[in-house]
């Protein structure tokens, strides 16, 4: 079990009105669960009344980084004391 | 022999027309105008920017870059006028990328985009007007250069990007800047770019936020931030929020500047870290990243 920082960021921030939280998480399947269960659905809540609708949990709909290392590009899923994974919207336009 | 003359000639007659300027701070400095910049090319069978070029490696300054020195020098300005830049997707971001570009003085533009203007490019595409809806993109922007800096020299391709041309649209080019709508033209620019050994500046946009990074060969790039790019998103949150006017001026910016800091070699550009910029909130944030 590991003490991690999660950071989020732009309209994530924003719309969640903080910018980080802590997590006790075992790896990154139970930190994201976690971070589903505290912020998914106020997220969602919180973005519907801006009129956007989001499917599906954080993880779907978010860009993330451990350590900034990209969540796709890991070789291992463990967690140490101390980690931060950033959160942020896929801005993708131009 | 000849040319080394002819330089000497064009550079006595440069020095024999610069006008004396007093800077706001009561300092001295010679100086051309566009007119005289203009005649000179003409009458000396040579192009303005090479006027432009030889006067300020005489410490003259065409006075349209005269707000321009402070921050990049003459060296600075010198190697703007002598580079070329490519500018990839002429719509939101690309518009005023390629319009501060030819404020700025890059000597050559290359221009990619295939699209057309729409009604809908209206709230944010700064080259678009209602005028010229329906007209190609490329056309409209190599006009607007002309209007804007009749030195520059512009190349337009009116083609999509692929992997397949990315490497033959972008050759020449010193850096390329992003002004792209997509991750696959974004990552098929990336991959030019590494084999052509050039940086790219990278940015997207979606609502009051934007994304940036400077991309060196050796850098670790996109992958970076998505994954390798069979894996990538079609399409991030623009879908959803959309792409108000401000945000694309902001981004565009920050990218041109960081097009003029790997030019001129003044301060040091975004590597390995992405930029997340958050108008709404008037937020800036770095994350470092690692492979």
């Amino acid at each position: 079990m590991a003490l991690i920082t999660v950071r989020f960021y732009s309209l994530w921030r924003s719309r969640l009105g903080t910018d980080s939280a802590t997590l006790q998480a075992d790896n990154i399947d139970d930190a994201l669960a976690q971070l589903e269960e505290k912020f998914g659905s106020r997220l969602r809540e919180k973005l519907e009344a801006d009129g956007i609708h989001l499917d599906g949990k954080i993880q779907d709909y978010s860009l993330i980084l451990l350590n900034g290392i990209a969540l796709r590009n890991l070789k291992s899923t463990a967690l140490k004391e101390g980690d931060v994974l950033h959160i942020f919207p896929p801005a993708i336009g131009g | 022999m000849e040319s080394n003359t002819a330089d000497k000639d064009i550079g006595r007659y440069i020095a024999g027309s610069a006008e004396a300027y007093f800077a706001p701070d009561g300092k001295r400095l010679p100086v051309i105008s566009l007119k005289t910049a203009a005649s000179i090319a003409n009458s000396q069978g040579i192009s303005t920017k090479e006027v432009e070029i030889t006067a300020l490696k005489q410490g003259i300054v065409p006075r349209r870059y005269l707000r321009n020195i402070g921050t990049i020098g003459l060296d600075g300005q010198i190697k703007l006028l002598g580079s070329t830049v490519a500018v990839v997707g002429a719509g939101g971001l690309g518009g005023t990328i390629i319009e501060l570009l030819a404020r700025q003085g890059v000597g050559h533009l290359i221009i990619i985009d295939n699209d057309r203007f729409t009604e809908r490019d209206l709230n944010r595409q700064i080259m678009s007007t209602e005028e010229n809806l329906g007209e190609y993109k490329v056309t409209v922007a190599a006009k607007r250069v002309g209007e804007i800096n009749s030195a520059i020299t512009v190349t337009t391709f009116r083609e999509r990007l692929t992997k397949e041309n990315a490497q033959k649209l972008l050759g020449g080019a010193q850096v390329v800047a992003d002004g792209l709508d997509n991750l696959s033209s974004r990552f098929a620019v990336e991959q030019a770019c590494r084999q052509l050994a050039i940086p790219y500046v990278y940015a997207s946009i979606a609502g009051f936020g934007g994304q940036l990074m400077t991309i060196f060969p050796e850098d670790a790039g996109l992958p970076s931030i998505y994954g390798s790019s069979n894996a990538i998103p079609e399409q991030g949150i623009e879908t959803k929020i959309g792409n108000p006017p401000a945000t694309p001026a902001i981004i565009a910016a920050l990218e041109v500047q960081e097009v003029v800091k790997i030019i001129t070699g003044v301060s040091t550009p975004i590597r390995n870290q992405i930029l997340l910029v958050d108008a709404r909130e008037c937020a800036i944030d770095r994350i470092e990243l690692r492979r």
